[in-house]
């Protein structure tokens, strides 16, 4: 204890036992509550497949509106198409659902201030409820792969899953990283629900979940560009549908990651001003 | 358990508002059964058998509260009280007898007896936070069918009852728990009922605000009304009713007024005693059983902690310290107290209120 | 037998009910600006623009084939008002219950002499005036900025939308007994909503969904309405026979506020047995 350096090993290690008790929590809650449980197997499946049954009508029988398509997605796998955008945009979703509400739950319910008071690292707080869904992202692109295979005959490679997986992970810092941005806001002024919806609204538009984004006029083009989950769809579908290599795509996940980084320490600096907001005697969010 | 008498209430001069016609809630052989545990849709599927036990929340339960009084009902956790509140408020359907409220059945009748009833149930404590005092109280009233033209009136009446005038138009979420808990007496005095079921009405007040809800209450009496309130406080139970039935196990175990409870223990004070050393035990408690009925005995922490009722502790007390010297033993604590409700209860049932 | 009267004090406990529904709407301005907003980013544009994908020329020939109209726009900003109707049924009229029920202020509700019916109907007037109100704007929306145009003759189908919205309301009964019998609705009332919406044509014509299906969405009033109004203001080609799905409305309507009233009342009256009633 005397020696402060086993006292900061000692207190990583703590601060790792506090990761796994908040995975540990959030994992409770979803086995608590089966419908959500539900809901991840439900809407991974029933979304994207709403939009193959648009797509199946805005083709009709014209084999011109499916070479349309092809001829702007690059691909004429609309059903993969469909299927990785959305799965990013349930991806996303999840991300920002999850570590808002469940921080705001905790202030609500006033265990926050508890949770304020241990040693626990802050970035813990911050991070932790995001553990456990890795596992629910890993369970959802298993699904979405296991339909596309099955359903719709889309030949995944083991090279090309592999592939989808770099992807992925490269996207991870971005994705948390909004996550964990979007809980510093939400915690600060409240109204998780309002908030969601216009984040998840602006990726919907933006980032091209059902369509290329080379249709949005110049100025939305430009905001695409700026947006992590633009790169992560547009990636997913490259390696899998376009069976380009990762190499191909090589600048678009380094710029991924450069965006993961930033945006990872800008929510950290948003979580530390709205703590100290806090402790200034300023109320967070009231209810 | 029925069978004790039910004597007239003694009070005078209240005003009994319509004819006296019958008592203003009668229940007979009250009974509610609930299912515990739950059965899965698995075990539905597979048709499994019903596992799920069957108990009797309330286990025949016979009451009758006369027209203007103040009734309490008095019992431990989980012994029916709010269970019995439901079947009367309509709540819930008894599994078998009957009641009626003002001469009503509540089964067949329920939407009858609901417009001559106010009622402040334990889950319903809630009103709209983002709507103002008068304005829950207007929506509140239309639900009631009280009159359009009557409505302003009756929640102005009622916002002076509970004394929140001041502040009818301020957001509910602006309120304190206290205020909060008055607007929804408030809200059950609107269709200007006969009876008032109220359950635990003050519980989670500060002492202040729950004295000022008491107040209420006896005016509400005043007016001629009949309350019906359950409680955990037996000082509360003491002060405000008229007549009380203890209630445990889904059974009334006694029924009386504060006053007639407290004569069916043959004492008017308590002694706790708290001694040490002093053998055999039993020839401590025969000792001190010469003085006093023993209520209660138990060792702690190797301390021997008597409860003794008695009729006069000015006599007892150093009797008790002869008794002790006499076996060896040594007071450590001697703490002298009247008899309570609580005493009652300990003494019918052998378990204490407040567990 | 309720009287007059009786049925008097029942209706001004309706639209209490529904003026206090409103208010604390008003009284949350972010969500009625969400109540425009959110069909047109999450439904509106993404549909919009997949549609745009499949554009040759700048026209829909893929969607003139299926549906019959190549105003994609049209086609869609129909398809969202029905959307929300359905909505309306699902959240407003159903799940305020759950809603109710969490904040502590069903029990008080119940223990009025108003009829549990009444505080369906009450919130079902509310619901449709805020999602009436919505789908005015949204239509503005689409008329003059996303470039819909539609024949006079929609006008024609304005009851087709009002005995939808009565059989919606049949639906709401429904729904709320399954969000009172249920722990956890909110899934449910999801689920339900998005696939009572999406079969009833509200993505894509009906005729591109698998057969078995389609049988689904011949059995919801919401799937002729929508047709007739599109039939009426686009010219799509019809379903059925437009008089067959008139009768056919007519008669939805009826069959769902009879069931849907019928398994209201004895979702209370079980409730009322279990001792779950108010309580959560
Ligand atoms: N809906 C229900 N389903 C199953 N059991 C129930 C239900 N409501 C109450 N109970 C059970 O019935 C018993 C009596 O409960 P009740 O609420 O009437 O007690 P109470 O006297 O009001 O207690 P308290 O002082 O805690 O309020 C308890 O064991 C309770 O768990
Ligand atoms: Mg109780």
């Amino acid at each position: 204890m005397s020696n402060p350096r086993s006292g900061r090993l000692g207190s990583a290690a703590a601060d790792l036992r506090a990761f796994g008790a908040a995975g540990m929590k959030e994992w409770r809650l979803l086995r608590r509550y089966p419908s959500l449980m539900f809901g991840f197997l439900f809407w991974p499946i029933v979304l994207p497949v709403a939009y193959v049954l648009q797509a199946r009508g805005y083709a009709g029988d014209s084999t011109a509106a499916l070479d349309a398509f092809a001829a702007r997605t690059g691909t004429s796998q609309v059903a993969g198409f469909l299927f990785l955008g959305w799965a990013a945009y349930m991806w996303i979703s999840m991300i920002l659902w999850g570590p808002g509400t469940a921080l705001r739950t905790e202030q609500v319910r006033g265990s926050l201030e508890a949770l304020f008071m241990t040693p626990v690292s802050r970035l813990v707080i911050l991070f932790g409820p995001l553990v456990s869904q890795v596992a629910w992202a890993v369970w959802m692109f298993a699904i979405v792969g296991t339909v596309l295979v099955v359903f719709f005959g889309v030949a995944i490679a083991p090279l090309e899953a592999l592939r989808a997986l770099g992807v992925i992970v490269v996207a991870v810092p971005a994705l948390y990283g909004l996550g964990a941005l979007f809980a510093a806001v939400v915690l600060r002024f409240g109204e998780v629900h309002a908030l969601v919806q216009g984040v998840r609204g602006v990726f919907t538009v933006f980032c091209g979940m059902s369509f290329p984004i080379v249709l949005l006029p110049g100025w939305a083009h430009a905001v695409a560009l700026a947006l992590p989950p633009t790169y992560l769809i547009g990636d997913l579908r490259s390696v899998l549908l376009g069976s380009s290599a990762l190499v191909g795509v090589l600048p678009d996940l380094a710029i991924l990651l450069g965006l993961g980084a930033a945006i990872s320490v800008l929510a950290v600096i948003a979580f530390l001003r709205t703590e100290r907001y806090a402790r200034r005697g300023g109320s967070l969010a009231s209810y | 358990m029925s069978g004790h008498p039910m004597e007239p209430v003694g009070r005078t001069g209240r005003r009994a508002s319509g004819p006296t016609r019958g008592p203003a809630i009668e229940a007979v052989g009250l009974v509610k059964e609930f299912e515990r545990g739950r059965r899965t849709i698995w075990q539905r599927i597979r048709g499994e058998a019903d596992q799920r036990e069957r108990f009797r929340a309330v286990d025949g339960v016979d009451l009758r509260v006369e027209r203007g009084e103040i009734f309490g009902m008095l019992g431990p956790n989980g012994a029916g009280k709010t269970t019995t509140m439901r079947m009367l408020a309509t709540l819930l359907e008894p599994t078998a007898g009957s009641a009626r409220v003002l001469g009503i059945d509540v089964v067949a009748e329920p939407r009858e007896v609901r417009r001559r009833m106010g009622a402040v149930l334990s889950d319903g404590r809630s009103v709209y936070w983002k709507l103002t005092a008068r304005e829950n109280l207007e929506y509140f009233a239309a639900l009631y069918h009280v009159p359009a033209a009557e409505s302003r009136a009756r929640v102005t009446r009622a916002l002076e009852t509970v004394r929140l005038t001041d502040r009818a138009d301020d957001y509910v979420e602006r309120f304190s728990t206290g205020m909060r808990q008055r607007l929804v007496l408030a809200r059950a005095l609107l269709p200007d009922p006969e009876i008032l079921l109220l359950d635990e009405p003050t519980v989670g007040l500060d002492p202040q605000s729950a004295r000022d809800l008491r107040e209420r209450v006896v005016e509400l009496r005043g007016e001629g009304r009949t309350v019906l309130l359950t409680t955990h406080y037996m000082e509360e139970a003491d002060q405000l009713c008229d007549r009380i039935a203890i209630v445990d196990h889904g059974r009334v175990v006694a029924l009386d007024t504060p006053t007639g409870l407290k004569r069916t223990i043959a004492a008017t004070e308590v002694v706790r005693l708290e001694l040490s050393g002093g053998e055999p035990e039993s020839a401590v408690l025969d000792r001190l059983a010469r003085g006093g009925s023993i209520a209660h005995s138990a060792r702690e922490n190797g301390a021997l902690n008597v409860t003794i009722h008695c009729r006069s502790a000015r006599d007892f007390v150093p009797a008790a310290f002869d008794a002790a010297r006499a076996t060896g033993a040594t007071i450590n604590h001697v703490e002298v107290v009247p008899v309570t409700l609580e005493d009652v209860f300990l003494s019918l049932t052998g378990r204490a209120l407040r567990e | 037998m309720p009287g007059r009267s009786a049925l008097k004090a029942e209706a001004r406990a309706a639209l209490a009910i529904a003026r206090k529904e409103l208010r604390i709407a008003v009284r949350y301005p972010l969500n009625a600006v969400n109540e425009v907003l959110q069909p047109l980013y999450q439904f509106l544009l993404p549909s919009l623009l997949l549609g745009a994908t499949f554009l040759v020329g700048g026209r829909a020939i893929g969607l003139e084939a299926s549906a019959g109209t190549s105003d994609l726009a049209g086609f869609l900003f129909l398809g969202m008002i029905v959307g929300g109707l359905v909505g309306t049924a699902f959240w407003e009229i159903a799940f305020s219950f759950k809603r109710e029920m969490d904040a502590g202020t069903l029990e008080p509700a119940w223990l009025t002499p108003t009829s549990p019916e009444t505080l369906v109907i009450g919130r079902a007037i509310s619901g449709l005036v805020i999602s009436g109100a919505a789908s005015l704007v949204l239509l503005g929306i689409g008329l003059f900025v996303f470039g819909a145009s539609f024949s006079p003759g929609i006008w024609l189908a304005l009851p087709a939308l009002l005995l939808a919205a009565a059989s919606m309301i049949g639906i709401g009964y429904l729904v709320a007994s399954m969000v009172l019998l249920l722990r956890e609705p909110s899934f449910f009332v999801d689920a339900t909503n998005f696939l009572f919406a999406i079969v009833s044509g509200v993505m894509f014509p009906v005729v591109v969904l698998p057969v078995a299906v389609r049988w689904v969405a011949y059995l919801l009033p919401t799937t002729y309405a929508l047709d007739l109004l599109r039939v009426h203001a686009l010219g799509t080609r019809p379903l059925l026979s437009p008089a067959l799905e008139w009768i056919l409305l007519v008669l939805l309507a009826l069959g769902t506020l009879l069931l849907g009233r019928w398994v209201f009342g004895r979702t209370e009256h079980r409730m009322r047995v279990k001792g779950t009633l108010g309580q959560h």
